[in-house]
């Protein structure tokens, strides 16, 4: 394919006029291939003043409260604020009946923070889309040193008192592994520790589960998205 | 009709800083963009789905996944607003092309040319992308129009221009190489 012929489909892409295969294959472009990814933000800003010449609509509080509903509360992500640890220290039996969970929480969020801010900054030297049908669940980023991360990029609804545990297929003959689980989408640091660094067109996928994981070691609820690595330009 | 100031590169760089507090977990950072941005987001998935309430919906899955991806938006690929607003127009034709739930029984019924016109005409007359659409004959221009803002597929504007499919795809191909050219 030729440089005009890719510029056209990122143009298309961006015109929403892709559908179904194609449009899948553009969307692992985009997150693999950083010079199609160039075309394609070159035809955004193209065509942002046509979003930008849009008439506001009025959008009330109750909108807001739906969407702050959905996102988890902030104090479970968010480094605490001053004011936050002062209300804190000043309640005794606050401090006693949650100093473990909090201390817990603020490693598990420190953590968090940091794998955050570095796949922000670092090229992953491999990458997997993970797909429902035509719909992108969540994006696998595996980096040169060793930590392969999971993001997800839709919504993904958790029954209560299930969990979503993410596997891999390190090789036909081991069969699926799990690497992670967790109870709602979130970033994800995926534990890959006993197994060799993932390989292009290795297989990663999200099943749902029970809250403790699969009892059986290996995946026993619907596979919700899955897909395969390819190399990261 | 009068378009609302368009948002100036302040507005880029409050979305820019919001969306690195989003991805700490900060969920006023979210509400930030919120005020700055959803409704015009609303406005624009609103041209595409018609529906007030289906264009609340497709905002709402919008933020939903701002907030989930926010650790993924690299300033150094992208435009903070032009991530913002990709995102939106996905969750938007996500709804359009659900088909089991959703008909464009109204986008049917409209003409192409006004449409089309209407849309031009919202643009500021300095803008190079109007100046860029004004060069194409009408058929073309207005199917650049009718996918990117009304989010029309193929086939909707292959009925509405009473034209076969094939003609519609050439048409944006051809569309989109000049706008490249003219638009550098």
């Amino acid at each position: 394919m030729t440089d005009s012929d890719d510029k056209t489909l990122a143009g298309e892409y961006v015109l929403g006029l892709l559908e179904g295969a194609a449009r899948l294959d553009a969307e692992r472009r985009l997150a693999s291939d950083p010079v199609f990814a160039r075309e394609v933000e070159s035809w955004r800003v193209r065509f942002a003043a046509f979003d930008d010449a849009a008439e506001p609509q009025p959008v009330g509080d109750e909108l807001w409260r739906k969407i702050e509903a959905g996102v988890p509360a902030a104090t479970s992500r968010a480094k605490p604020s001053p004011t936050a640890w002062s209300q804190f220290w000043n309640n005794l039996a606050a401090l006693r009946a949650t100093a473990l969970g909090a201390s817990l929480a603020a490693l598990i969020l420190g953590v968090g923070l940091g794998f955050a801010i570095r796949a922000a900054t670092q090229q992953p030297t491999m990458v997997a889309v993970l797909l429902d049908g035509n719909r992108a669940g969540a994006v696998v980023h595996a980096f040169a040193d060793g930590r392969v991360v999971l993001v997800p990029i839709t919504s993904i609804n958790v029954p209560a008192g299930r969990a979503l545990q993410v596997w891999t297929l390190p090789s036909r003959e081991r069969g699926p592994v799990s690497v992670g689980l967790m109870s709602e989408a979130r970033t994800l640091q995926l534990s890959l520790k006993d197994l060799p660094p993932p390989g292009p067109d290795q297989l990663f996928e999200i099943t749902l589960e029970p809250a403790t994981g699969s009892p059986t070691g290996r995946p026993t609820g619907p596979v919700l998205f899955k897909g395969n690595t390819a190399l990261a330009l | 009709m009068t378009a609302a100031a368009p948002p100036d590169s302040a507005t880029e760089a409050q979305v820019a800083a919001a969306l690195a507090r989003c991805a700490a977990g900060d969920r006023t950072a979210l509400r930030v963009i919120y005020d700055a941005e959803a409704p015009r987001m609303a406005g624009v998935a609103r041209r595409m789905l018609r529906r007030q309430d289906l264009a609340e919906e497709a905002v709402q899955d919008a933020f939903m996944r701002v907030w989930r991806a926010a650790a993924t938006f690299d300033p150094q690929k992208g435009a903070a607003r032009s991530w913002l607003y990709a995102i939106l127009r996905n969750c938007a034709l996500g709804i359009l092309r659900d088909e089991n739930r959703f008909t464009s029984d109204e986008d049917a019924a409209d003409q192409a040319a006004p449409m089309t016109e209407n849309a031009l005409a919202h643009l500021p007359e300095t803008s190079a992308l109007r100046r860029c659409l004004e060069r194409l004959e009408p058929a073309r221009r207005a199917v650049v129009v009718l996918s990117y803002v009304h989010g029309l597929s193929h086939g909707e504007m292959a009925g509405k221009l009473g034209v076969p499919l094939g003609t519609v795809k050439s048409w944006a191909r051809r569309s989109l190489i000049s706008l490249q050219e003219c638009m550098g």
